[in-house]
């Protein structure tokens, strides 16, 4: 098992939450206004030290989406629409007064959809190298396509620093793997088609009414930082930034920075 | 048993350097290498001896594959139409369209009803679940692949056989809310078939009562996929299925020598050696592909050994296209013969080696001969298919239809 993987004994433990006929495992840690961190390709390892470094601006929960990590998937829970209606009421269950959103890449999607549905509930939204939308005329793919691209070009366009940060999977343990592999299924389930998006999000980003920081990992190849600033320019007063020395996982590569860039954003 | 003929039409002329280099030669190799001109000729050529074993009396098959060099049938009721018309006796299968790739099956059930009627109800009607590069290739995903395969087949067979004004279908896959095909088949319905080699496919085919075909599966696997299929329509409370129900599809090269027959099976095997070459994220990376189970032997660049003798037959029993890539790469004619892929030598060597895969599976009723692929020329062909025809055929056609399974 690689370290980055490792499951130290002082990580927070998961807690089941039934809701909609899914059992969501959800990661509690921190205390103060809530922030809800939605996650990317993979479910948030509990020992990352982004979740620790959170949990010190704020009470962070961090579900696994169905079929990610220790979440069920019912069989008839298939869709982004199925996910965004199950965080929308999973925000019903947590206390009055205006949430924190954050999204990663995929969970960037879901969270910009939930801030559209949401209104007011949302009171600041953060987008980490979101998906979700099309910029770009036909033949230009905004989203690199990670399920038929080869894996070698998936990776080299993932990381700032693919030898220090891609997964290795020769150190992994079995179930490990098998996690990760079910996780990528479970996105290309949700993700496919269409591709990444939703066509009809680019409309209804100008009624998002949260305070918006869009945040960028400068090499980003899996979907480029221009892509975030367009993104911003469709958020009303969205600020758009980008973090040095990472790709599309600034959560992995630079914790730190991330983490200072919420911290200056819920201060703000 | 009756005797069936195909050729995939197969592209081999692309420099070896160019494929070498080539991560995959299916699905993303530019199509600035097909020449179209050649690609004329190849396909003047191979409709030319399926209209030959129209005249032998072999029955012709139509298959499908997108993308790439292994095939150039990227729609597979193009080519049925050209046999419904060109053909004037011997039975014309679809084997078949990619189903599971195609948004609207209403659209295929036309196009088969349509050459059904001009070949006057000579058509039969295959289907096949699509590998990975031709899912990378029609922008689909694997995921659901069985649920899109069978509601496809449901709305098909349905499609064929209403007709009493519109019907509305909205599964769960595909929605077709005015479905009214004219024109309607010749047949009531014609005969149906499914290229399936897993366990589960292979028990659906059997309570469906489809034709069951494997397709070089070789011995061990074909008996078990047969023996699914059998005991499920069993255990159904069904008729017991008999050989014609069942098939098996192997590469096939006649000669008037074993050293003539080997060589042809040589230049067959360029399917399995060359036209495979696919790149990882249409096979082991595929997702909805290989089951998660396997996932660590498939990512690690270094798979550990398994751990017990119950996790080495699950390994073994997965597909070599998925549990390593280009699993089949690397085959001889020798090792293809003993794997019981390749039928090759002389008429009589190729009967035995038929007939005794046939008593060992447990009978089947119809052989697929791969009777063309790789360098092949036109004239080896020819030779190849009239040696059958001459020799091999009436043979074949004294093994009876029996009960199935006769070995179980």
């Amino acid at each position: 098992m690689s370290t980055r993987m490792s499951t130290s004994n002082t990580a927070p433990a998961a807690e089941r939450v039934a809701l909609a006929g899914v059992e969501l495992e959800v990661l509690r840690s921190g205390a103060g206004n809530p922030l809800l961190l939605l996650h990317g390709f993979q479910h948030l390892d509990p020992a990352s030290p982004l979740v620790e470094l959170l949990a010190r601006e704020a009470s962070l929960i961090a579900p696994s989406h169905p079929g990610f990590g220790k979440s069920s998937r019912p069989d008839d829970f298939r869709s982004v629409y199925d996910l965004v209606n199950l965080y929308l009421g999973f925000l019903d269950t947590l206390p009055q007064g205006p949430v924190t959103l954050m999204g990663l890449s995929f969970g960037g999607w879901l969270a910009a959809e939930i801030a559209v549905k949401a209104g007011k509930r949302i009171g600041k939204l953060i987008l980490v190298d979101a998906l979700g939308i099309r910029i770009s005329e036909p033949t230009t793919p905004d989203i690199l396509d990670i399920f038929n691209a080869h894996p070698r070009e998936v990776t080299s366009k993932s990381w700032h620093d693919a030898e220090k940060f891609a997964p290795r999977y020769d150190d992994m343990e079995d179930e490990d793997i098998i996690q990760r592999s079910q996780n990528w299924e479970t996105l290309c389930r949700y993700g496919h088609h269409p591709y990444m998006h939703q066509p009809q999000l680019k409309r209804w980003l100008p009624s998002i009414k949260a305070s918006t920081l869009v945040l960028w990992g400068a090499s980003d190849g899996i979907v480029k930082p221009s892509y975030g600033q367009a993104y911003a320019k469709l958020i009303p007063g969205a600020r758009f930034e980008t973090i040095p020395n990472a790709g599309h996982h600034p959560e992995i590569e630079q914790p730190e920075a991330l983490a200072a860039a919420v911290r200056a954003f819920l201060k703000s | 048993m009756e005797a069936w003929y195909q050729c995939e039409i197969p592209y081999p002329y692309v420099d070896q350097k160019v494929l070498d280099a080539a991560p995959s030669v299916r699905a993303s190799l530019p199509n600035r290498y097909c020449d179209p001109k050649i690609a004329a000729d190849l396909f003047e050529e191979c409709i030319d001896e399926f209209l030959l074993c129209d005249d032998l009396g072999i029955n012709v098959i139509g298959i499908e594959h997108h993308g790439g060099i292994n095939s150039m049938l990227a729609s597979n009721p193009m080519l049925m139409s050209i046999l419904a018309r060109q053909t004037k006796k011997v039975r014309i299968l679809s084997l078949g369209t990619l189903i599971t790739l195609r948004p609207d099956p209403v659209r295929v059930a036309e196009e088969y009803a349509t050459a059904d009627i001009i070949s006057r109800g000579r058509l039969e009607i295959g289907f096949v679940k699509s590998g990975g590069s031709e899912i990378a290739s029609s922008n689909v995903s694997a995921i659901d692949n069985g649920e899109r395969y069978w509601e496809a087949i449901d709305l098909i067979t349905k499609a064929l056989t209403s007709h009493d004004g519109p019907f509305s279908w909205e599964g769960r896959h595909f929605t077709h809310r005015h479905v009214n095909i004219w024109p309607r088949p010749y047949q009531q319905l014609p005969r149906m078939w499914s290229a399936t080699g897993d366990a589960s496919t292979s028990r659906d085919v059997g309570r469906r009562g489809m034709v069951h075909t494997l397709v070089l599966r070789g011995p061990e696997g074909t008996k078990a996929a047969y023996a699914a299929n059998i005991k499920a329509r069993a255990e159904a409370g069904l008729p017991p299925s008999t050989t014609d129900l069942f098939s098996y599809a192997a590469l096939v090269g006649v000669g008037e020598t074993e050293e003539e027959g080997m060589r042809i099976g040589e230049k067959l095997l360029w399917f399995l050696n060359t036209s495979l070459k696919s790149a990882p994220q249409f096979g082991k990376f595929l997702p909805g592909g290989p089951p998660p189970w396997a996932a660590p032997s498939i990512y690690r660049t270094k798979p550990r050994a398994p751990k017990n003798a119950e996790e080495a037959a699950k390994m073994a029993a997965l597909k070599p296209s998925v549990a390593t890539q280009g699993g089949m790469m690397g085959t001889t004619p020798e090792m293809a013969k003993q794997q019981g892929i390749l039928f090759a030598g002389t008429p009589d060597s190729v009967y035995k080696q038929i007939k005794d895969f046939h008593d060992y599976v447990g009978g089947f009723g119809h052989l697929m001969m791969i009777g063309r692929s790789g360098p092949m020329t036109h004239a080896e062909t020819e030779k190849s298919v009239n040696l059958f025809a001459r020799e091999v055929l009436p043979r074949l056609k004294e093994i009876k239809t029996v009960q199935a399974g006769f070995n179980q």
